[in-house]
């Protein structure tokens, strides 16, 4: 895989994940729940962290499918 | 007709160590496939095998590369049988490896179980105090994560670069999750993670140590596994004697060439496969065959590499060595066996694959539910954790839903399934290699289950395929000295066991025919020749029909000759007909046993033959087949296999001919006595390497044998998950307050990958119905009887 294909897909699946994090942070001061900073934040690192694990393995290939 | 233009295609065999689950075949197999100029890649992952179709364009380097960059090692499979000891001490360092990460995480993964029950039940009376310190919980839980577990974390680091997941992934994700949140409740309480009540060291702790004692199961039991090749491989002696000048030179056994005689002296084993040419001698061929009983060799009888040389000593001409030897043969076959996939392997493979991405869709899913609705909705006062310490108070929402999340990615891996078909399916290969019974992959397992037919050739198959000359009725006006001669050389020229016959008749009456002037062999029918001005007809009743010969002279003779299943056949001279001769073959022992225990498993049993019906159908009577299929030409046999399957049989053939092998290729599955020709064993998917037909029963037995362990392993593996899932996500809580926690799920996960280890090694206990009578020792032999071979 090229360098700027690389970087394109670390810019689509970063983008994702990040967005799928700042949305879930977006909820917890909607839903009006009293949650502890350490909730919001750690429970954003997760979804972070999971959104990244189901991307990559969607767009790396796909990505690399378009490289060729 | 097409002229197609065909691509020369390569095949390369690779020993793959480090993969650890059908995720990984996986993504082998995606990353091979993704290499230009691949066109099939099949991974074993029991036998630490893949096999990769590619064209020559395609670079060996570039697929080994995109092997070893998902973290693997890779080597390319040399021929000979060192491989095998290179493989085993490959296998052997990834137990030893293994069995260190079991002895690291276990010993300290109780000390900081200890240190955070100290304070709880009795654990005060005999845990010391100190043991409950945060400080030495995390640095044990850093070595456990940061030792043993390092292994999940760089796997899934590698397979997620190149876009790939796998098991690896599910583990990382769930270890390094518990431990950030241990080292953070450690070293910032007030954080807001659920503080110094819910540091999760344990979980860490326990979910590394349980999934390396998975892992290390799974090496012990892919190493048991493949230990059965290897094991092949070493029946060969390293060392030969061959006669060089006169004199006896020792060299390796692979240097010895065609054509080099060999001295065997007693208790040695033989090097390579050949021809006795001077001495005597008794073979134990039973590491082989499974035939128990010694086979005595004299001067033109072949001999086996491998075999064991019981008592005299002989000398005999090298003729396959190398790779071409049968016990090569044999390895390649087990080799490719296990290489191979059944549709239910294929299927597993698939839903492992693509499950781990679902996975971890399922626990995020869970982590939001139970962050932003469930802890509250369900909020219980008195939830615990099963087999935890902590209060689901002390943890809040986010341990709780972070602990749901991890839990459900650990009970959801399916580790078991990827070993789960591989593993019976070698067990099973290694039974039927017991009584010589070559499976050449899994799916000719999964057939074999299905077969509710089954079609014997008559000649070579039923019958010893060695006919001999009986009777010969001549016409007035010849002598029986003068048919024989022109007979005989008619049929010198021919391949056919009928010539083969006939010829040897005359020559044990003192007649040695010369070469015919000419010679058509007539497919079906029988021969022509022309010999000394004298046009020589023998053959069938077609055959004179054809040629206008009015055999009615003859008929009551072959008519009676037939009634007593012999096999006649006209021959006319110069047009005129001249004489019937009559051969018959012997009925191989065990035929008739073989027949009547298939059709007592409800298998529908028929016979075919080029033999005429009367003849085919006194011997279908003796032997106790009910269906027959007569009269049938070599090139039709595949068209009455089709019209079988048409009427709705799964047919097994068994045969060993030339002939045979279209016939073979079209039954569903083809079953090739091993003493019949290459062709013949090149296109079966099963090979019987004893003459015993009982071992067509045999071969049926352990397809089944096999089949319910793979089922059986299947349940096993996936149960887990199934009954785990909706459990590691907590479905519990609402009713009980209760959620299983991570460690639990691990323990779960071990024990599906447990169950399927012990489970397959039950197989090992199995015994075919011959086995068993032959411990009993009560098997009486039937006496062979007179049968006519077929032409065609």
């Amino acid at each position: 895989m090229s360098t700027n294909a690389a970087r394109k897909a670390f810019a689509i699946y970063f983008s994702l994940s990040l967005a799928a994090a700042i949305l879930f942070l977006a909820m917890t001061f909607v839903t009006g729940q009293a949650y502890l900073p350490a909730a919001r934040y750690g429970g954003a690192i997760w979804v972070l962290i999971l959104s990244l694990i189901i991307t990559m393995p969607l767009v790396i290939p796909a990505v690399k499918r378009r490289e060729v | 007709m097409t002229h197609e233009t065909t691509t020369l295609k390569n095949e390369l065999s690779l020993s793959v160590h480090g993969m650890s689950c059908a995720a990984c075949v996986s993504k082998v197999e995606k990353s091979v496939l993704a290499v230009p100029g691949v066109s099939d890649v099949k991974v074993s992952l029991a036998a630490n095998l893949a096999r990769v179709t590619h064209e020559s364009t395609a670079s060996v380097a570039g697929i080994q590369a995109a092997i070893t960059d998902l973290g693997y090692q890779v080597e390319i499979q040399a021929d000979d049988a060192e491989r095998f000891d290179r493989e085993r001490d490959l296998r052997q360092q990834e137990i030893r490896r293994q069995k260190i990460n079991v002895l690291i995480a276990w010993p300290l993964s109780m000390v900081v179980m200890f240190g955070l029950f100290q304070p709880m039940w009795i654990f005060p009376l005999f845990v010391p105090e100190w043991m409950h310190n945060k400080w030495l919980m995390l640095v044990a839980t850093t070595i456990i994560v940061f030792g043993p577990g390092r292994q999940f974390f760089v796997h899934s680091f590698k397979g997620l670069r190149r876009g790939v997941t796998d098991m690896n992934l599910l583990y990382a994700t769930g270890i390094g999750a518990a431990y950030a949140i241990a080292f953070i409740n450690t070293l910032w309480p007030e954080a807001g993670f659920g503080g110094q009540g819910a540091t999760f060291f344990e979980t860490a702790a326990l979910l590394t140590a349980f999934i390396v004692l998975g892992r290390y199961l799974e090496a012990l039991t892919r190493g048991r596994a493949s230990d059965a090749i290897r094991r092949l491989m070493h029946l060969q002696p390293k060392m030969a004697r061959v006669l060089q000048a006169n004199e006896e030179v020792e060299i390796p056994a692979g240097s010895v060439a065609v054509g080099d005689i060999i001295v065997v002296r007693p208790g040695e084993s033989i090097p390579v496969d050949g021809v006795v040419v001077y001495g005597h001698s008794v073979i134990d061929e039973s590491m082989l065959t499974g035939e128990s009983v010694p086979v005595e060799k004299k001067p033109g009888d072949s001999v086996t590499g491998a075999t064991m040389n019981r008592s005299g000593m002989f000398r005999f001409r090298a003729t396959r060595v190398g790779g071409d030897t049968a016990l090569a043969q044999i390895v390649k076959l087990v080799e490719d066996a296990q290489a191979s996939k059944a549709p239910i392997q294929r299927l597993a493979d698939l839903v492992a694959g693509h499950f781990i991405a679902g996975v971890h869709i399922l626990s995020l899913l869970v982590f939001l539910f139970w962050f932003f609705i469930g802890f509250e909705l369900f909020s219980h006062p008195a939830g615990r954790f099963i087999l935890s310490p902590y209060a689901l108070a002390e943890v809040g929402v986010f341990g709780f839903a972070l602990l749901l999340s991890i839990t459900t990615l650990v009970i959801s891996c399916p580790c078991a399934v990827g070993l789960a078909t591989p593993t019976a399916m070698m067990a099973g290969f290694a039974k039927g290699t017991e009584s010589g019974i070559l499976f050449k992959g899994a799916d000719a397992v999964e057939a074999t289950t299905k077969v509710n037919a089954i079609i014997f050739d008559k000649t070579g198959t039923l019958t010893r395929g060695r006919p001999a000359l009986t009777d010969v009725k001549l016409l007035p006006g010849w002598e029986r000295a003068q048919i024989l001669t022109l007979a005989a050389v008619a049929e010198k020229g021919s391949e056919h066991p009928l010539g083969q016959a006939i010829v040897e008749g005359a020559q044990a009456e003192d007649i040695h025919p010369a070469d015919a002037d000419s010679f058509e062999a007539l497919t079906g029918r029988g021969v022509r020749a022309g010999w000394q001005g004298q046009e020589i007809l023998l053959g069938t009743r077609r055959l004179m029909a054809e040629a206008d010969i009015n055999i009615g002279r003859l008929e009551p003779a072959a008519e009676q000759m037939e009634q007593a299943g012999k096999t006649a056949m006209f021959m006319a001279v110069d047009g005129r007909p001249a004489a019937v001769i009559a051969v018959a073959d012997t009925l191989k022992p065990y035929a008739i046993e073989a027949v009547d225990h298939l059709q007592q498993m409800g298998i529908q049993v028929w016979m075919i033959t080029g033999d005429n019906r009367r003849t085919a159908q006194a011997i279908a009577r003796q032997v106790g087949i009910e269906h027959v299929l007569a009269e049938v030409l070599p090139g039709d046999k595949a068209a009455e296999v089709r019209r079988l399957q048409e009427e709705g049989l799964r047919v097994a053939m068994v045969g060993d001919g030339i002939n045979d092998a279209p016939a073979l290729a079209q039954a569903d599955v083809g079953l090739a006595i091993g003493s019949g020709t290459d062709v013949a064993k090149e296109t079966g998917d099963v090979i019987l390497i004893r003459e015993d037909l009982r071992e067509v029963v045999s071969a049926i037995e352990v397809a089944h044998a096999t089949l319910r362990k793979v089922r059986q392993n299947l349940f096993w593996s996936f149960i887990y998950n199934v009954v785990g899932i909706p459990l590691g996500m907590g479905i519990l809580y609402p009713f009980t307050g209760l959620v299983v926690s991570p460690e639990l799920a691990a323990l779960a996960m071990v024990l599906s990958s447990l169950s399927v280890t012990l489970n397959t090694l039950t197989l090992r206990r199995f015994r075919t119905t011959l086995q068993r009578r032959h411990s009993r020792a009560a098997v009486t032999q039937p006496q062979p009887e007179m049968l006519a071979p077929a032409r065609g």
